[in-house]
């Protein structure tokens, strides 16, 4: 029996790829194993070849390898390309509707399986999903009831028709076909639990963490990778008051949130590189004006319009220098689903704390990602709103409200439209402390250092995170962030835990003690990223020096690292 | 009962002596008297340039924002907080150079707020340039040799673009003004007030004399009917878009009315403590 298996769908773009692998996924967790998948497509609406390529164990697994023992194919151009992504002892799945190659296939372990066949014959094509499922369920031995909760929980909406249909179609595979599947050992191991667990993205955690943490205002322009975050929020934020808004392009949905905040509500908008390049003017103006919002940017490939459906994290510069101006700013890096949802509640609260941007920076990948998740900690769901005053104390608000006072840790009072004695002039001019615009070069100086001031202290916590191998006396240390991290534990994984490894959680302000600390351990730090300057390292390099000690390793081909790939940087360091 | 002095901080502002944006300040101060609206509960939000300053002579909240974008900034405010009375205003530049495709979005959204152009037809602030609001052959720093576009006519593209609450208005006729900004704010949903205010310092074509030469006021029209379409756009061909006055009104639902229960709380105001069961029905969606 094995600890995983990984398997490949491949189909065309647009006819229910990824909808069949979901639902495999959320079948399996449901009984208790892990799943990760990663996701191949193009930018386009219908037609050319994706694919989905996921991992099936009983343990947790944070990326998913090259060479897949099962490929499901659902188009041609998959069973073509079958032999580059199996490795010797895999199979091949394909729909008996489609022609096969021959040539392509005589070389491995191949079945013609009626997918297409049965689902017509039963009733709807659309159905092709369970049967492919359903096959796939065969293959691996599983029994035939734990497709039948699945079914039941999958199509509630749809109906009992649908659901009966559906269930057709597996007792049909089950009972009637008699396709055998011989010489293929490919049995998983029982689950270490039998628990139901979620299947969520990156982007569906940072969504359901946006609407626990308290957001309840949206406002957003639709791109890839980061459109599902406006979608969740578009459906769910009117069931609990709030209200998402498709904003008509990224400066307006930046200025939107900015008004929005600054109304009193707390705001996010989520975006990729090239809302980010438009965002820029308000984001300096809400680190100008000390308005809290949190901006999600979901890295994908760039410059321009780049590979828009590909993976990179490039935008590390632009968010860690970017606007004109100075201004401070905090980055959050989280690198798993599960922190997706416990850093965009610490982002909102940040952003209230701090007064200022804040900026939740995700990839891809790490986005567009769906896996079995740890159960999510509802007792970690705080709301920290800083210092928001609801009501302005009669004495205070005889005179101007000091909005902008200044305080030793840089940080003032804030009070919202509404509240008596609490008026206040914002302005993105350099202003007084009661918000009048002021060019003098005292309160200029003054005014700079106080807003600088504020997140001086902020990079006191655990935002570098490095697991060592036991006992070790490794001299490297492998440091990432972003979905890289799952690579790398992965290539780790492969390694027998005999590596270092670490992730950074906090871009900005950049842990500098902790990076120290840590630094003065090893004698050499590989720093592993997606992009071609090795942003990340240059960025360390800057502020902390250690130059003849780092070494960067980068990718930046629109895809995120391999697991063997590496393991290869791996072997050529320790 | 308020008076104009209430909404008034005393700040005098930088704009140059016989500047028509006095007379609009003045309005809408006068206007909030009237309705008397808490100064607590009125939001101005603005943009960049001399209009861009309005906001800080009010003894209101004010936000000064980024240039063109105090459209967006006031509907994210009155979208957080229902119970404000929010103003957005801005120069010509603002409104439709920089900012032209927030007007319309703003325009089609419908969000319940009023938005006051000071419009003078060039660029003050940086020392005298055309605005796409000059006219042709108009002789600025940047167009030495004439304007050779056309300009925008705002009151046509807003009225073409589904506006319904559109207005003109003069900055010397203050007591036309001041009605017009107290519908403006009344009226439930988007309102337009575009207001010729002339430039004495850079716009030495459509000064004071000029457009009191122009100008015509549809209040003094016995059988013009603002909620008539067909006759306000001919109207506005008819006299070049130099009128004054509700040039359309109509009524509809505005984007809250559409999104919410008239009762719901304003977003500022939620209650954002979760329960677990609702927690984990959230989860439960996604196996």
């Amino acid at each position: 029996m094995k600890q995983n298996i990984s398997i490949l769908i491949g189909g065309v773009q647009g006819e229910g790829v990824v909808s069949t692998g979901l639902n495999l996924m959320k079948t399996l967790s449901s009984l208790g194993y892990f799943t990760y998948a990663n996701r191949n497509f193009s930018s386009r609406i219908k037609g050319g070849n994706t694919t989905l390529n996921m991992n099936v164990g009983v343990n947790k697994a944070y990326a998913v390898s090259d060479k897949v023992d099962i490929v499901l194919a659902m188009d041609e151009a998959t069973i073509e390309g079958c032999t580059k992504h199996l490795h010797n002892e895999g199979v091949l799945l394909y729909d008996s509707a489609l022609k096969a190659n021959t040539e392509a296939i005589n070389s491995i372990k191949a079945f013609a399986i009626p997918i297409t066949t049965i689902a017509k014959e039963l009733g709807a094509p659309s159905m092709k999903s369970t049967s492919a499922i359903v096959f796939l369920g065969r293959l691996l031995n599983m029994p035939e009831e734990i497709f039948i909760e699945s079914i039941n929980l999958r199509y509630k909406k749809k109906g009992p028709e649908v659901i009966n249909k559906n269930l057709q179609i597996l007792s049909r595979i089950y009972q009637q076909d008699t396709i055998s599947f011989k010489g293929v050992n490919l049995q998983l191991a029982p689950p270490r639990e039998q628990t139901s667990r979620a299947v969520l993205m990156g982007n569906d955690a940072i969504a359901i963490g946006a609407l626990v943490g308290g957001c309840r205002f949206v406002a957003s322009y639709p791109i890839t990778p980061a459109s599902e975050i406006m979608e969740y929020l578009g459906n769910q934020l009117p069931n609990y008051g709030g209200i998402m808004l498709q904003a008509e392009d990224e400066i307006a949905a930046v200025n939107a949130i900015i008004g929005a905040s600054y109304g009193g509500v707390r705001s996010l908008t989520a975006t990729s590189g090239p809302g980010i390049s438009l965002m820029l003017e308000g984001i300096g103006l809400a680190g100008m004006a000390e308005i809290p919002i949190v901006i999600v940017d979901a890295q994908r490939a760039g410059p321009s319009t780049g590979l828009p459906t590909k993976h990179e994290q490039s935008d590390l510069f632009t968010m860690y220098y970017g606007g004109h101006g100075e201004y401070p700013s905090i980055i959050l890096t989280p690198s798993t689903i599960e922190e997706c949802f416990y850093e965009t509640i610490r982002a909102l609260n940040l952003a209230d704390i701090y007064q200022c941007p804040v900026i939740l920076l995700s990839d891809l990948t790490l986005s567009l990602s769906p896996q079995t998740i740890e159960g999510l900690d509802f007792t970690k769901i705080d709301i920290d709103r800083g210092k928001l005053l609801l009501a302005v104390p009669e004495e205070q608000g005889k005179d101007s409200f000091e909005r902008y006072s200044i305080t030793e840790d840089g940080i003032s009072q804030r009070v919202i439209p509404g509240a008596k004695g609490g008026i206040h002039h914002v302005t993105g001019l350099e202003h007084n402390q009661v918000g009048g615009p002021i060019d003098s070069p005292k309160n200029r100086k003054s005014m700079m250092e106080k807003r600088m001031r504020k997140t001086l202290s902020l990079s006191k916590g655990k935002e570098l995170i490095i697991e060592a191998a036991p006992n070790s006396n490794n001299r490297t240390l492998f440091l990432t962030f972003g979905s890289t991290y799952g690579v790398l534990k992965e290539a780790s994984k492969a390694c027998n835990a005999t590596i270092d490894i670490g992730k950074i959680k906090m871009l900005k302000p950049l842990p500098c003690k902790e990076l120290e600390a840590a630094f003065n351990q090893y004698e050499s730090i590989v720093i592993v990223e997606n992009n071609y300057y090795g942003q990340l390292s240059k960025i360390i390099k800057s502020e902390l020096g250690y130059h003849n000690k780092i070494r960067s390793v980068v990718k930046y081909d629109g895809n995120p690292y391999s697991i063997d790939e590496l393991m290869e940087e791996i072997g050529g360091s320790n | 009962m308020a008076t104009m002095k209430d909404y008034s901080n005393n700040i005098s502002p930088n704009w140059c002596p016989g500047c028509g944006h006095f007379s609009i300040l003045r309005a809408i101060q006068i206007a909030a008297a009237q309705l008397d609206i808490p100064k607590e509960s009125l939001v101005v939000a603005t943009g960049i340039g001399c209009s861009g300053r309005l906001s800080g002579y009010m003894d209101t909240y004010g936000f000064h924002g980024i240039h063109g974008r105090s459209l967006p900034v006031a509907q994210g405010i009155k979208l957080a907080n229902k119970d404000l009375t929010v103003i957005a205003a801005g120069g010509d530049g603002d409104g439709f150079a920089i900012g032209l495709s927030h007007t319309h979005h703003a325009i089609r959204r419908n969000v319940d707020i009023t938005y006051i152009v000071l419009n003078n037809q060039v660029y003050g602030l940086t020392k005298g340039h055309t605005s796409p609001l000059s006219h042709k052959s108009f002789k600025t720093k940047s167009t030495p040799y004439g304007s050779v576009e056309a300009p925008i006519l705002p009151a046509m593209i807003a009225l073409a673009n589904g506006a319904g609450f559109l207005a003109q208005a003069f900055s010397a006729y203050q007591e036309q003004l001041v009605d017009i900004i107290v519908k403006a704010i009344q009226h439930k949903g988007f309102s337009l007030v575009n207001v010729y205010s002339p430039c004495v310092t850079y716009n030495k074509i459509n000064t004071y004399q000029w457009f009191r030469d122009k100008l015509v006021d549809l209040d003094q029209a016995n059988d013009y009917d603002n909620k008539d379409f067909q006759r306000a756009m001919n109207k506005l061909i008819e006299t070049d878009c130099l009128c004054t006055g509700i040039i359309y009104e109509k009524k509809e639902a505005s984007y809250l009315d559409l999104l919410q229960a008239k009762d719901s709380s304003p977003l500022s105001k939620l209650a954002l403590d979760f329960s677990i069961e609702e927690f984990n029905k959230l989860i439960e969606d996604f196996k």
